[in-house]
């Protein structure tokens, strides 16, 4: 409100120690503004609740008149954009009464505070106060006032009660009179907006009944007003059906963290507002999708009677309770079929490498193979003992088999004598070999088998391969 | 417990059941819901058989019927509980050191005993084996005594 900025301002220039200006200046703003709430301290109601002597209030109780006297007649205009304006302005004016009340009711409340200090805190409803203090009035014996139909039993006893220990005195006669007149007014401005809210409602059924049937009349009245129609409304696009009425309020400076929901007259309704906050961001959004689709179906008069409005309301909850819904409980899961996945085999030169050590040798293989036409050689000799198969063989230059192999000569010289033997005191075998002999060992550089270092450590044309100067 | 599991009293559901299973080992209780050790081997199986939903089925045969007398006499079945394996309409034995390799004669100790026996009768099935060895150690196969009579 620019009055409310301004009277910020005024109270920032107001730091002076000059009081006299002070005192000035508040008169002054006193005698502008009826919703100024530095007027409590006037005594006159009039003062104070200007509203019922306004124009606006007066022309549109008027036609409220009017409507509802059409109404009755029978001939109900539907769909006249004077009408839809005519809403709301009820609306609007449904909402100065209620601040205006609120305004009566501290009026009554501080008149009534000489009597009855407590009743302020055990009645809170600003109507009821005020049909209480009518009731009471002046009397000091409580037990004689019948407070009944007014309050819920146990206020009744409460009130009763502590009337009993109250600190008030009796009220002169003039404030008595002033606070039974506000009381008076509070009740004929609460049946005034109770009015103009009947005639709202009973008009959303007429102009838009499955609209109202979803978000309720008076937020649908809202809607209406702020699209321009009804028309208007049912042309938008959900999204922006979903912002309507939202007032942005960010302010310079202040952080965007906080501004939740962009939902606007739609955070009203009773559905939103009983969603839980986690959710409300969906049901908001779900809100606008389905009112849009009602209010499409007003706009071209598709179902006078509501009930696509009650179907989509009923379809919102439903959805709304699935998402409250916990998840499945968890059931234990049955065995794997018993299948033995088969291993993997691998391949590669290591491997290969790694198997070698396992595998059947070369010289194994070679013991294992015999030549043909020659007898092999064997460990004892002769036949006897661990064959030799081609290992050894004068033909094959790879292995040799070591003298640690052949039998200790003594032994072999004494099976030669007991197996029997030729005249010459050796045994003849293709390798010939003797006491003294050893064995003959063939060069492996000649046979091109030594290879890397090997050959070029000992080799006789390498040359040095580290110089070092001493 | 029994009530979860299926209760077979005709000799057409027997067959039909057998017949149907396909690649899953088929248990046959054949038994009564009264007998104290039919009600322990029923617990047994009604809370494995979903762990072995995948593999196996269970099914109940009360032996007290006319119809099944006709199969209480073809495989010999004189204890109750005994328990019947088969795979793909085929008889499965299994060797558990009891003198009958037929079948499985009492109640299971635990849970675990009857799935393994279930799988590694699946696993014998599935090789192509006729004759499984039971994986149950022998402390927990119940003993009986079989009389040879008029044989």
């Amino acid at each position: 409100m620019a009055t409310l900025e301004d009277s910020f301002y005024a109270d920032l220039d107001e730091l002076s120690d000059n009081e006299a200006e002070l005192d000035a200046r508040t008169e002054e703003e006193d005698n502008i503004d009826m919703e100024d709430l530095e007027t409590l301290n006037l005594d006159d109601l009039s003062r104070v609740s200007k509203l019922q002597e306004t124009h606006r209030y007066a022309d549109i109780m008027h036609k409220l008149e009017k409507a509802l006297g059409k109404d009755s007649d029978g001939g109900a205009e539907m769909g006249t954009v004077l009408e839809d304006k005519l809403i709301v302005d009820c609306n609007q004016l449904s909402a100065d009464i209620e601040n205006e009340i609120v305004i009566v009711h501290n009026f009554i409340r501080d008149k009534y505070r000489l009597k009855y200090p407590e009743l302020e805190s055990l009645v809170h409803d600003p109507i009821d106060y005020a049909r209480v203090v009518k009731k009471i009035a002046n009397e000091t014996d409580i037990t004689l006032v019948d407070m009944e139909g007014l309050l819920q039993p146990a206020t009744v006893i409460a009130v009763s009660v502590t009337a009993l220990t109250t600190k008030g005195k009796p009220l002169p006669d003039s404030i008595l009179r002033k606070t039974l007149d506000a009381c008076d007014h509070a009740i004929v401005l609460d049946s005034a907006r109770k009015k103009v809210l009947e005639f709202v409602e009973s008009k959303m059924g007429s102009i838009a009944p499955n609209l109202a049937a979803i978000v309720g009349s008076a937020v649908a009245a809202k809607l209406m007003g702020t699209a321009g129609g009804l028309s208007a409304l049912a042309n938008m696009p959900a999204c922006n059906v979903l912002v309507l009425g939202h007032n942005r309020k960010n302010r310079v400076g202040f952080s965007t963290a906080m501004s939740q929901s962009r939902a606007g007259y739609l955070e009203q309704t009773e559905i939103f507002q009983s969603t839980p906050p986690e959710l409300r961001m969906r049901a908001s959004r779900l809100l606008a999708s389905k009112s849009t689709l009602a209010a499409r179906v007003d706009a071209t008069r598709g179902d006078p009677s509501g009930t696509n409005g009650k179907a989509l309301r009923e379809e919102i909850r439903k959805n709304i309770d699935k998402w409250q819904e916990p998840p499945p409980a968890r059931q234990p899961k049955p065995l794997h079929v018993p299948y033995s996945v088969p291993k993997k085999r691998r391949g590669g030169r290591r491997l290969r490498k790694m198997k070698e050590r396992y595998q059947v040798t070369d010289m194994r293989k070679l013991a294992n193979r015999m030549a043909f036409g020659t007898p092999e050689e064997s460990s004892l000799g002769d036949g006897l003992g661990i064959g030799y198969g081609m290992l050894g063989q004068a033909g094959s230059n790879r292995l040799r088999v070591s003298s640690k192999l052949k039998v200790n000569a003594k032994v072999a010289k004494k099976r030669q004598f007991t197996g029997g033997s030729t005249t010459s005191g050796l045994m003849t075998s293709s390798l010939a070999f003797t006491l003294v002999q050893g064995i003959e060992l063939c060069n492996p550089q000649a046979l091109g088998l030594v290879s890397g270092i090997q050959s070029t450590y000992f080799s006789e044309s390498g040359t040095f391969s580290k110089l070092k100067k001493i | 417990m029994s009530y979860l599991l299926k209760t077979l009293t005709k000799k057409e559901e027997i067959d039909r059941i057998i017949r149907d299973t396909i690649d899953e080992v088929l248990v046959l209780r054949f038994g009564r819901c009264s007998d104290d050790v039919c009600l322990q081997h029923d617990e047994i199986l009604a809370k494995s058989v979903r762990d072995v939903s995948k593999f196996a089925k269970v099914a109940l045969v009360d032996v007290d019927s006319e119809e099944v007398q006709v199969y209480v006499k073809y495989f010999d079945i004189t204890l109750f509980p005994s328990t019947i394996f088969f795979f793909n309409a085929h008889h499965m034995k299994l060797d558990s050191g009891t003198a009958d390799h037929t079948k499985w004669v009492g109640a299971f100790h635990i849970k675990q005993d009857f799935i393994d026996v279930v799988e590694a009768i699946y696993r014998g099935a599935m090789k192509g084996k006729l004759i499984v060895q039971c994986p149950v150690p022998p402390e927990r196969i119940p003993k009986y005594q079989l009389l040879y009579k008029d044989v």
